[in-house]
């Protein structure tokens, strides 16, 4: 009975120490996933790793391919992790690959991404590589900035409904949106109106006559349509023609003004124009009282005969006639 | 056996318990392969310990997966994820409320009342009898009803989880207005293989522990008619603790195999 007792002590022993080791070595497998697959260790510096633990999860184009084995601080505001990824997984990332860290849904635990680089033809990592980083905008940012553009959509609703700008007008003023909806209607008359019109337009067209109106030789004439072209032509030489004399004149006019002609004098001299107008005056006077001395030569006794032959010759002339 | 009465004699005492049990499990391994085998016996406990636990479990698994999805919603609703209530719930049963719960029930049901059976053969020497007679009532009481509670237990445990996701089912019906083909069409997009299988596999184990500590509390019962109570208790006792110790290393093992 001893024998058997003390065969059962050492049975009962074994097994106890049986289930801690093999405890030991699940818990010990645990923590150390992808223990059976070969793996490569790569490196990612973060400026801040938003709650990265140790065994989170490393994703490849949204692939586990390993987990997060070390992080620990190397510098001030530098943290360098340490991922082990399995080595068939890393015959697809290339050294130019980016790593940032996500967050696994709303409220799941961080993941670390790592993105294909831009060049895709490039050099496989190897363990022990460092490879680059990107800072994804994380929650906290987008919802500071949804707090803002909060905000600013509550100022701008809050102008809206105090009837301010041009869209509280719009909404807000009743006699505007009276005005609108009567322009509207309007519109619609109007629109109404074009569309009777074009019918109108549309029974004219049909009605031409093709084979004999004027509209039809317009149309379809080709010697009056080669006449036309011609009259075009000359109509547009005579418009360059008339535009060059335009110019001509212009320059001309121009000239007139800038220069010390006569012309200019007549035209922008103000008292020369006045002397002119004083010296012809004096030659009207002159001219009258000349007219008055030439009345008084007719009397004049030596020029009387000269004056009454010349009204014989008139009357002689008038007989014959 | 006298009782031990300092440590070092209860600690050999629990180590040669353990050993004994080691010992015991590996005779109903020599046994189990060897004919001639038991059916009808097998059939008898099957029936004894699957059909006459069908109650327990449905009641159990009913309040369970009631009580869980009330107690749950409240802090779900906090979060505004209410939605999230059958994946939840169907996750947590299937994975491992309902495994461990229906187990420990069973422990009760099952594993006393063999102990206490085989206990009371035991103490009136209906075993003694047996091997008399020429029957090996090691292979006609132990292995058929380990084999009985090892192939029962995870069918029990698949009914209760049914029976508790109907019970989650029908409050979130009653309190958040999901229709059962919605709660149900959840609950099959949560649940995944590696969900289902590891806890189905373990529950074996389940049934294993309870059929090997009850057994072999009543087979290796003493001491006259306390001795059957005695047994009765340790087995429900070791059997409970043995079951969160298996829980413990599935646990581990199904991370290793289907990352958790």
């Amino acid at each position: 009975m001893g024998k058997t007792t003390s065969k059962k002590i050492r049975v009962g022993i074994f097994v106890v120490v049986g289930t801690i080791i093999l405890v030991g070595a699940l818990y010990f497998i645990g923590s150390r996933q992808h223990i059976f697959t070969k793996n490569i260790q790569l490196y990612a510096v973060f400026d801040n790793v938003s709650g990265l633990q140790l065994g989170n999860n490393v994703r490849y184009s949204g692939i586990n391919v390993g987990t997060v084995s070390k992080i620990e601080m190397t510098e001030v505001g530098k943290i360098t992790i340490e991922m082990t990824v399995e080595e068939k997984a890393a015959y697809f990332i290339k050294k130019n690959a980016e790593a940032s860290i996500s967050s696994d849904g709303l409220v799941g635990s961080m993941v670390v991404n790592i993105y294909p680089g831009s060049e895709l033809q490039g050099a496989n990592v190897v363990s022990g590589d460092t490879i680059q980083t990107s800072i994804k905008v994380s929650i906290d940012d987008m919802l500071s900035t949804l707090r803002a553009t909060n905000e600013d959509l509550s100022k701008i609703s809050n102008q809206i409904l105090m009837g301010k700008g041009t869209l509280g007008v719009l909404i807000n003023d009743t006699i505007l949106a009276q005005n609108i909806q009567q322009t509207l209607v309007e519109l619609r008359k109007t629109s109404e109106g074009t569309g009777v019109a074009m019918a109108k337009i549309n029974q004219i067209i049909s009605k031409i006559n093709y084979d004999e109106s004027a509209a039809a030789v317009i149309l379809s004439d080709t010697a009056t349509a080669n006449q036309l072209r011609t009259v075009f032509a000359n109509l547009k030489t005579s418009s360059e023609d008339i535009n060059a004399v335009t110019k001509n004149l212009d320059d001309y006019i121009k000239e007139i003004k800038s220069s010390k002609g006569a012309l200019n004098h007549i035209t922008q001299d103000e008292t020369f124009v006045r002397e002119i107008d004083s010296t012809m005056i004096q030659i009207k006077e002159a001219s009258e009282k000349l007219n008055q001395n030439m009345e008084a030569l007719q009397h004049n006794f030596f020029f009387r005969g000269y004056f009454k032959k010349l009204e014989r010759q008139e009357r002689r002339e008038a007989k014959e006639n | 056996m006298s009782q031990p009465t300092s440590f070092l004699d209860r600690t050999k005492s629990f180590f040669a318990e353990i050993g004994d049990m080691t010992l015991f499990a590996g005779r109903f391994f020599g046994e189990v392969f060897r004919s001639p085998f038991e059916f009808k016996e097998l059939l008898r406990q099957c029936y004894n310990m699957g059909n006459r636990s069908l109650f327990l479990v449905v009641v159990t698994g009913f309040i369970l997966g009631l009580v869980f999805t009330l107690q749950s919603r409240p802090t779900l609703m906090q979060f505004g994820a209410e939605s999230w209530m059958a994946s939840m719930i169907s996750l947590s049963i299937v994975r491992e409320i309902g495994p461990v719960i229906i187990a420990l029930i069973c422990a009760g049901r099952i594993g006393s009342g063999i102990g206490a059976e085989l206990g009371s053969m035991k103490v009136t020497e209906q075993i003694d009898a047996m091997e008399v007679s020429g029957t090996n009532p090691f292979k006609y009481l132990v292995v058929t009803r380990i084999l009985a509670v090892t192939l029962m237990l995870p069918l029990l445990v698949i009914l209760g989880d049914t029976i508790a996701l109907i019970g989650s089912a029908i409050v979130e019906n009653l309190k958040g207005g999901v229709s059962f083909t919605l709660y149900f069409n959840q609950v099959f997009d949560a649940l995944k293989f590696s969900d289902v299988f590891p806890a189905t596999i373990k529950t074996f184990f389940f049934g294993f522990a309870i059929g090997l500590v009850g057994t072999y509390k009543g087979y290796n019962c003493s001491k006259g008619t306390v001795g059957v109570g005695e047994a009765s208790n340790s087995a429900v006792v070791y059997a409970s603790m043995l079951l969160f110790i298996i829980d413990f290393i599935a646990v581990f093992v199904t991370d290793i195999f289907f990352e958790l």
